[in-house]
């Protein structure tokens, strides 16, 4: 059933990206005479240096396709309850299209107070616990843009989702359990492994497809995966290179693993740049469902 | 082979909760309300109100019934969720599933405050448990659950397979059995080996509503099995045609070679009253900032 592509065994997120990007820049074309579409909002609590180049990337994706970004930092000893009401402010500000708060936050703050803050519709990252439940529920617009960019790789192979067998390793909030989620709703048989499973190759190895999320260098080697599967790889670790410089790999030993695997995705260059894409497919997810609720009118 | 008592379980749960009703009505001088609505005339839903509102009052708690035309507006029956959501005496609200047809489930399911949400359907509390958090738990995944802890004991590490991927039984179950640290598979109707995957696993729950769908040979040595289905069926005793409950699974085949199995009638069935009755207790709780009672809850 599996028909590994012998050319070129590895999806290309970045091209995956900039087809999500085109869909998205047309949208925002088709509806800007008609129906204001808003700006994002980057949140950052405090002195996050870490954090830059994911905005960056966010930034330079909403500007490819039209949409405003605007960049907030908040001082690093305004309290949750500032900060709630900062965030408030943003919900009721017809301006806003979606709220992004970028993480490390400072540790007096909760970040869930701050995610079940944010209104669902404004919710682009899928953090809000309602947003996560209308996932679970099969309503999947606006899901955790990482978890959705992984299902949207593993759609890139061209194989069929209903009654795939895909096992799911790792079982976090934020990746493992949406992924299972979204997985389910397009009728994928899932199966979710985690750091208690007692034989995770027993699993993996009898599975079309293998999305991991473990944050392990070199976790899933070639001797976990069925000939011709589908691997998608999740994790974004740094390592020291032999050259003494530090590079990021994901969790697979991916040249190893990709001489049995029929697709997989590379790191950097797969799940990244989908997850970004992901987060402008969410803010038009949020317009649709801003209009729908007639928030947009007039 | 164990048969699983689960109405001698249920009746155990019933005497703790009625202490600890006792306990806060004594301490605090509140008294657990639920109220249930019931739209129309299905006689399966109103056999189902009347033994809730017996229990409730068995358990000292008070009940509280409306009844409302099959043909009800739907404002009217929102009117009657906001009023239940202001009354301080209510704790619990259920609605009685399934709605007549013109009636729109997930807007009344999503009217009801989440805090009162004793079904733990809300798109909030369904968020909230798949992300770890306090929530309200559906009350059948969290009967299941109750008996798996007392007859497997620890669960982490278990492989089980959820059976069926509804919303109110088998993606909370799943969300449960992961938050135990099981390896989780879920199977539904487009999944190609169900028999193989159920084989290799120690714990299966079954909820897909159809007789005898489980085979006696699907059943792995020592597995622990929970049967959620409650089916009707016709037999012929005696060359006399009646009518009798049989589950998901075909219970005969299935018991020798099972650990432990739950009945149908008997099994899963009174452990859910008895968690709607601990979730309106807890709900009660957490109102009233009162220690909730910590074996009915996660």
């Amino acid at each position: 059933m599996l028909k590994p592509l012998l050319e070129n065994k590895f999806i290309d997120g970045r091209k995956v990206k900039e087809r999500i990007l085109n869909h998205v820049s047309e949208y925002v074309r088709e509806h800007t005479n008609n129906a204001m579409i808003g700006k994002l909002v980057s949140v950052t609590i405090g002195d996050t240096p870490e954090v830059d180049v994911y905005i960056r990337n966010q930034k330079k994706a909403a500007e490819e396709v039209g949409i405003r970004f605007e960049i907030c930092n908040w001082n690093a000893t305004a309290s949750q309850e500032e900060v709630k009401r900062n965030l408030q402010n943003l919900n009721d500000d017809q301006e806003v299209l979606g709220v992004i708060i970028q993480r490390p936050i400072p540790k007096h703050i909760n970040i869930r107070t701050l995610q079940s803050a944010i209104h669902p519709l404004k919710d682009i990252e899928g953090m809000n616990p309602a947003s996560i439940g209308n996932i679970v529920y099969s309503d999947i617009a606006m899901a955790p843009c990482t978890a959705a960019a992984s299902v949207e790789l593993l759609k890139e192979t061209g194989l069929t989702m209903k009654g795939l067998e895909v096992v799911m390793i790792g079982h976090s909030e934020i990746v493992g359990k949406p992924a299972a989620f979204l997985m389910m709703a397009e009728g994928a048989t899932v199966t979710v492994c985690h750091h208690m499973t007692r034989s995770v190759a027993m699993h993996s190895r009898r599975a079309d497809a293998v999305v991991v999320a473990v944050g392990k260098p070199n976790f899933l080697g070639p001797a976990m995966i069925k000939p011709g599967a589908a691997v998608i790889d999740i994790g974004i670790n740094q390592v020291l290179g032999a050259d003494g410089k530090t590079k990021i790999v994901g969790d697979c030993d991916t040249s190893a693993v990709k001489e049995v695997a029929g697709w997989i995705t590379p790191v950097p260059g797969g799940v990244g740049p989908v997850t970004v894409a992901m987060l402008m497919k969410n803010a038009i997810g949020a317009h649709q469902k801003q209009q729908k609720a007639g928030w947009l009118t007039g | 082979m164990k048969i699983i008592d689960g109405k001698a379980f249920s009746q155990t749960l019933r005497e703790k909760i009625k202490d600890h009703v006792t306990v806060i009505k004594e301490s605090a001088n509140i008294t657990p309300g639920l109220a249930v609505v019931l739209v129309g005339e299905d006689p399966a839903s109103q056999v189902y109100v009347k033994n809730k509102g017996i229990q409730t009052k068995n358990a000292g708690m008070n009940s509280f019934e409306h009844r409302l035309e099959e043909d009800v507006s739907e404002k009217v029956l929102l009117d009657l969720i906001e009023q239940l959501n202001q009354d301080p005496a209510v704790h619990g609200i259920l609605c009685q599933l399934p709605l007549p047809k013109h009636l729109n489930e997930n807007l009344v399911i999503n009217s009801i405050d989440p805090n009162k949400d004793v079904d733990g359907f809300h798109i909030s509390n369904v968020g909230l448990l798949n992300t770890g958090q306090k929530s309200m738990v559906p009350c059948t995944p969290l009967g299941c659950l109750m008996l798996l802890r007392e007859y497997v004991g620890d669960l982490s590490g278990k492989k089980a397979t959820v059976i069926g991927r509804s919303n109110i039984v088998g993606k909370p179950m799943f969300n449960l059995l992961l938050r135990e640290n099981c390896t989780v598979t879920v199977v539904h109707s487009k999944t190609k080996n169900i028999e193989e995957i159920c084989k290799s696993s120690d714990i299966l729950v079954a909820a897909v509503g159809r007789p005898k769908f489980v085979k006696g040979d699907w059943v792995k040595s020592g597995a622990v099995i929970i049967d959620v289905g409650i089916n009707r069926v016709s037999i012929t005793e005696n060359g006399i045609e009646k009518s009798k409950l049989v589950g998901d699974v075909d219970f005969e085949a299935a018991k020798d070679t099972a650990m432990a199995i739950t009945p149908v009638p008997g099994g899963v069935g009174p452990m859910t009253i008895a968690c709607l009755l601990a979730n309106t207790l807890v709900a009660c709780c957490r109102t009233h900032n009162l220690a909730e009672p910590q074996e009915l809850v996660l």
